[in-house]
């Protein structure tokens, strides 16, 4: 009563509060239950101290509010008194009511156990009815229920009886599904008792059955049945037990088989996309071998689709052979490139294969084929950029070469001319070539190329930064200047011709102010992208540094060639200083015979020369006819003029060395050794001074008697007229010659020259001689 | 690269081929150079640089009876060297002794120590054991090799062996290994040989056509320098002679001679025909070895040639390092002029 959660009013609040406390002897649930009130001036709660209450009030209150209090509170107290009185006389009301109420069902309880018993005794005839009924019936049920079980079986044997027939009839109208039901519905009892009663039955139905599987299976193999079919069939394949999963494994197998189908190879590649161009003019070609890949190529991605619905998890088997293709695809494509492609075919496979990936990507989208391919793209790409370049050098060096070996039959025509013009040519066709090939790889407008197309250009660059300096690399080890990194090579450096050499320098100067602009330009114009992504390490292609790098190949290659022909002279000047003994020589006969073949291979610098170097802008004396009529005169004419050198160097020879010294301080200081220009004067006279030079330097080595400084002088003498013919520089040359003869003079024990007269003779007779085998070559 | 003036001077009255650092003279740096005069009296001449540096000064003046085709100190007595000559029609060489004191007395004779008279053919040079103290020489012709024992106290020299190279051979000069006293290499046509004194046998061979002359790095052993006529300088690795280690372009005309400094491994000179001094920065770096700042290799692989001195009228045949100042070099051409340069400024930093 006192829990009664309900809202009440001020009164009954205390009431309840009063009456609890009543009630509940422990005094503290009565102040938690009142908890809200209890506080110190709470007349209610149990801590309530009268005399501090009283305190407390007249502290705090006038005389009037303690007069209406006393009021308020005498009225309570009487209240509080007719409430309890209320409650007493109340309490006491319910006493009686309850005694009476006891006393009346005291009463109504007599009588009613009689009324029980009558109520058993009915239960207990009901009861007995009941049995009787039941035991009545029960033969009767009983029969039945055992007629509904035969019949049950009955019809489960003719169901198994039927089986075949109906296996059949559904083999028929191809109703797969049906009949699988039926089966897997009579297989538990075909399982126990097939080997009995139902033999026949069991093996009619199994071969049905072993015809539908077999229905089954080409139906899933044949490509030309629907999708949701084959599907299908491989349910039912599953819910006969067959091994799928082998059938997928041979499907599969199968696909994987067709992938050789699908392959580019290398040798049909070009096939394809030289179709793909003709069929655009005729269309007679009843089917081009890029519309059959195509085709074979949707076929497989179908497939693929079918496969992928069929067998749900076989996703990761079809992902590997859908990359397997596409890496099958660019390995061949490597393969391809292997060889010498133009970027139009490069192009046209690598469209086909882009097609190819997209029809894949299509169906198998969780492959990522596109991001695989778009790598594998990119390395065959840069692989194509770099071939491309190899080849160019290769196409050159073949010029180069090609020529070479042709070179000992036609010695004569000028050969090293073709070879330049050939070479310049492979050098400008090839880069052009390039340009081109590479135009068509940025317009490209296949999905990978879009992205690519920085990475390109950078390629590009680099490739061509990568070329001219391996191409650099290759003139020097073309020729000879140094060693190729293996000696595999077998091509010593004597085996070079030296006019390769000199092509090589001239071509060196070709590329250096012709080609590197040009691939400069063209680059600017075409290929400038890329350059900041790619390569933080500034552009890939710097011409300055290439042009510097050319330009030093080419003095070097000049030099060299220099250096493979002064060698030459140098070999052939020492036998002849080696060979005789010089304090003994004999009395001079006639000019050595080592000077037609210093000259003879001073022509051949010149003719080489001639061939390949330009012109210098300027010649000191100028002999435009060379007509054998006119050299008698122009010798002629030398003789004059010798003469009057072969006085003064006689006189020279026997004046004092002091005074020798003496006219070098008054002479000018010839420079001898000035650098060589890439004209055919500048060549030959470099030559020409290196190797008077070197005559200089192996007479000091000697001793001569008389005869042997009689001997040098006349073939120095000799020498004077046809160098001072190819040479520009007449005063060095001039220098050189008297510079022999005054090391002869020195080196000599006796030194009486020669008498001018005797001098000329022996040189008539010598240029007399010279021309009769001059004419009996021509002759014969 | 301009021809320095730096340089000093000194003029012989002919022309001359050799020239020599006076090893043993351990106060100064001093060189010996001979005048090759067919006609005139030859001359041995003793220069002294001043202590300041600044003076090329005679320090005594001897004669010789013949042309001086090589010249060599010996490394322990500074007043004994050695000389190959020529009357003009054939060759001998000996061993000379400075008369005592030098000095003040000009002109005056030198005593001959002993003569190498074991030759007949075209002597080449004569060359010292580099060791400091051996008493050991070893004399070439063009086809004989001689190693002699000299007692210079009993004024005598002993032939120790002698073997023939070969008439094919035609050895043209060499250079004593310092590193291994008994191995010697020599010039020839074909090839760089090197011979065992010990046994007289050839051991090895580089085979470089026409090397006019070679001489070991004294600071790196294994480590040959030889140059060519035709195709400048190689530096050459002994334990793998097939290639060179490394090339440097050499000279316009012939590398006439070429000389390792004996105290700065990489600095080597070479003189040539066209009147040139060329000084080169090479440094064989083998792997181990971290060769310098990459400053330097950088400046190194720019380009090996440090200076060429161009000062000269003449071919350059004579060239020597000082060892006593290891950045001094005397230079000699054919006209007679001893020039002294200093590398300093080219020296590599340490």
């Amino acid at each position: 009563m006192a829990t009664e959660a309900a809202p009440m009013d001020e009164k009954a609040k205390r009431m309840r509060d009063l009456l609890s406390s009543f009630y509940a002897p422990d005094p503290s649930i009565s102040t938690s239950n009142s908890s809200i009130s209890a506080s110190f001036d709470n007349i209610n709660s149990t801590s309530f101290d009268a005399d501090q209450y009283m305190d407390l009030m007249i502290k705090k209150s006038n005389l009037e509010v303690l007069l209406q209090r006393h009021v308020q509170m005498a009225a309570e107290i009487k209240n509080l008194d007719t409430d309890l009185q209320m409650l007493v006389y109340e309490n006491y009301n319910k006493f009686i009511s309850a005694t009476d109420t006891i006393k009346r069902m005291k009463s109504n309880i007599f009588g009613m156990e009689g009324n029980m018993d009558q109520l058993l005794q009915k239960i207990m005839s009901v009861q007995s009815r009941s049995d009787g009924v039941n035991t009545s019936l029960f033969e009767k049920r009983e029969h039945i229920e055992k007629l509904h079980r035969t019949r049950n079986l009955l019809r489960k044997v003719q169901f198994i009886y039927d089986l075949p027939a109906r296996l059949q009839k559904c083999i028929k109208s191809e109703a797969y599904g049906d009949a699988v039901r039926f089966y897997t519905g009579a297989m538990p009892i075909l399982k126990v008792y097939g080997d009995t009663s139902f033999q026949d039955c069991r093996r009619a139905s199994e071969e049905a059955i072993e015809i539908i599987i077999k229905n089954l299976q080409t139906k899933l193999f044949s490509d030309s049945e629907s999708i949701q079919a084959r599907a299908e069939a491989a349910v039912l394949l599953k819910q006969l037990d067959v091994p799928v999963d082998s059938l997928k494994a041979k499907l599969l197998e199968k696909l994987e088989q067709s992938l050789d189908g699908l392959q580019i190879k290398p040798e049909e590649a070009s096939k394809l996309v030289e179709h793909d161009d003709s069929s655009n003019d005729t269309e007679s070609n009843d089917q081009h071998p890029a519309k059959i890949h195509e085709d074979a190529v949707r076929g497989f991605s179908e497939a693929m689709r079918a496969y992928r619905e069929i067998f749900p998890d076989s996703e990761e088997r079809l992902f590997k052979l859908a990359r397997a293709l596409t890496a099958m695809h660019f390995e061949n494509m490597e393969l391809y490139i292997r060889k010498r492609v133009s970027a139009a075919d490069f192009l046209g496979i690598f469209r086909i294969i882009w097609e190819d990936v997209v029809l894949m990507d299509e169906v198998l989208p969780e492959a990522a084929l596109s991001d695989l391919s778009a790598e594998a793209a990119q390395v065959t790409l840069k692989q194509f950029v770099a071939r491309t370049f190899s080849h160019l050098q290769q196409d050159i060096s073949d010029t180069l070469l090609k020529f070479d070996i042709n070179q000992k039959e036609a010695v004569e025509g000028e050969i090293l001319k073709v070879i330049l013009e050939a070479s310049q040519k492979a050098v400008l066709q090839g880069t052009t070539n390039i340009f081109q090939d590479f135009r068509q790889l940025l317009d490209e407008n296949a999905g990978i190329f879009i992205k690519m197309r920085d990475l390109i250009s950078g390629w590009i660059q680099k490739g061509f930064q990568d070329f001219f300096r391996s191409l650099e690399a290759q003139f020097l080890v073309l020729s000879g200047k140094t060693s190729a990194s293996n000696d595999i090579e077998g091509k010593s450096s004597d085996k070079i011709h030296a006019g390769l050499i000199l092509v090589l320098a001239q071509l060196s100067v070709f590329i250096e102010q012709k080609v590197i602009s040009r691939v400069t330009e063209e680059i600017a114009a075409s290929f400038s992208g890329g350059n900041s992504q790619a390569f933080e390490n500034g552009p890939a292609f710097i011409p300055g540094e290439l042009c510097r790098v050319f330009h030093a190949a080419s003095e070097k290659l000049l030099q060299h060639y220099i250096d493979t022909r002064t060698q030459k002279v140098s070999v052939l000047l020492r036998k002849r200083f080696k060979t005789p003994n010089w304090v003994k020589h004999k009395e001079p006969r006639e000019v050595h015979m080592y000077v037609d073949m210093f000259l003879h291979e001073l022509e051949e610098v010149g003719k080489e020369v001639k061939q390949v170097l330009p012109q210098g802008t300027f010649r000191k004396h100028k002999r435009t006819d060379s007509n054998g009529s006119n050299t008698t005169t122009s010798s002629r004419s030398n003789t004059l003029h010798s003469d009057k050198m072969t006085r003064s160097n006689s006189q020279r020879a026997r004046s004092q060395l002091f005074e020798t010294h003496l006219a070098k301080l008054f002479k000018q200081k010839v420079e001898i050794f000035t650098k060589v220009e890439f004209t055919q004067e500048s060549v030959v006279t470099t030559t020409v001074k290196l190797c008077l030079k070197s005559l200089q330097e192996y007479v000091r080595l000697q001793t001569f008697n008389r005869s042997g400084f009689q001997q040098i002088q006349l073939d120095i003498q000799f020498l004077k007229a046809p160098l001072k013919e190819t040479v520009e520089d007449e005063a060095a040359i001039d220098f050189l010659l008297d510079e022999v003869i005054v090391a002869a003079s020195e080196r000599c024990l006796d030194v009486i020259p020669l008498e001018p007269p005797i001098l000329d003779k022996l040189i008539q007779a010598k240029l007399a001689k010279s021309k009769e085998h001059n004419n009996n070559t021509v002759s014969s | 690269m301009q021809g320095g003036s730096s340089g000093i001077g000194y003029g012989l009255k002919y022309q001359a081929r050799c020239i020599s650092d006076v090893k043993a003279d351990r106060d100064h740096t001093s060189f010996l150079t001979g005048t090759l005069s067919l006609k005139e009296e030859n001359e041995v001449h003793l220069l002294r640089l001043s202590s300041g540096g600044s003076e090329l000064l005679c320090e005594g003046l001897f004669s010789h009876p013949n042309e001086i085709w090589d010249l060599a100190c010996c490394p322990f007595d500074q007043r004994i060297f050695s000389t190959v000559f020529s009357t003009g029609e054939s060759f001998g060489a000996a061993i000379w002794q400075i008369p005592e004191p030098y000095g003040q007395s000009n002109s005056s004779t030198l005593e001959c120590v002993a003569s190498l008279d074991a030759h007949v053919g075209k002597i080449n040079c004569v060359l010292w054991c580099p060791s400091g103290n051996s008493d050991k020489l070893v004399s070439m012709d063009e086809q004989n090799l001689v190693l002699w024992s000299l007692d210079s106290s009993k004024k005598s020299a002993e032939v120790l062996s002698k073997e023939s190279a070969g008439m094919r051979h035609s050895l043209s000069g060499g250079a004593w290994n310092p590193h291994d006293v008994n191995s010697v290499a020599a010039t020839s046509e074909s090839s760089i040989q090197f011979w065992d004194l010990r046994t007289m046998k050839k051991v090895n061979s580089i085979e470089r056509a026409h090397v006019r002359n070679v001489d070991y790095n004294l600071k790196r052993e294994h480590i040959l320098v030889s140059a060519d006529d035709e195709s400048g300088i190689h530096l050459w690795d002994l334990r793998k002679t097939n290639v060179p280690v490394q090339e440097l372009p050499g000279h316009t005309h012939w590398t006439w001679a070429v000389r390792c400094n004996p105290e700065y491994e990489e600095l080597i000179l070479s003189v040539g025909t066209d009147s040139a001094v060329n000084l080169w920065f090479a440094s064989v770096s083998n792997e181990n070895k971290p060769s310098g700042s990459p400053v330097e290799a950088s400046r190194q692989r720019v380009n090996p040639l440090l200076n060429s001195y161009t000062d000269y009228e003449d071919s350059v045949y004579g060239l020597a390092w000082s060892s006593r100042e290891p950045w001094i070099f005397a230079s000699l051409s054919y006209d007679g002029r001893v020039v002294i340069e200093s590398v300093k400024p080219f020296l590599p930093r340490r």
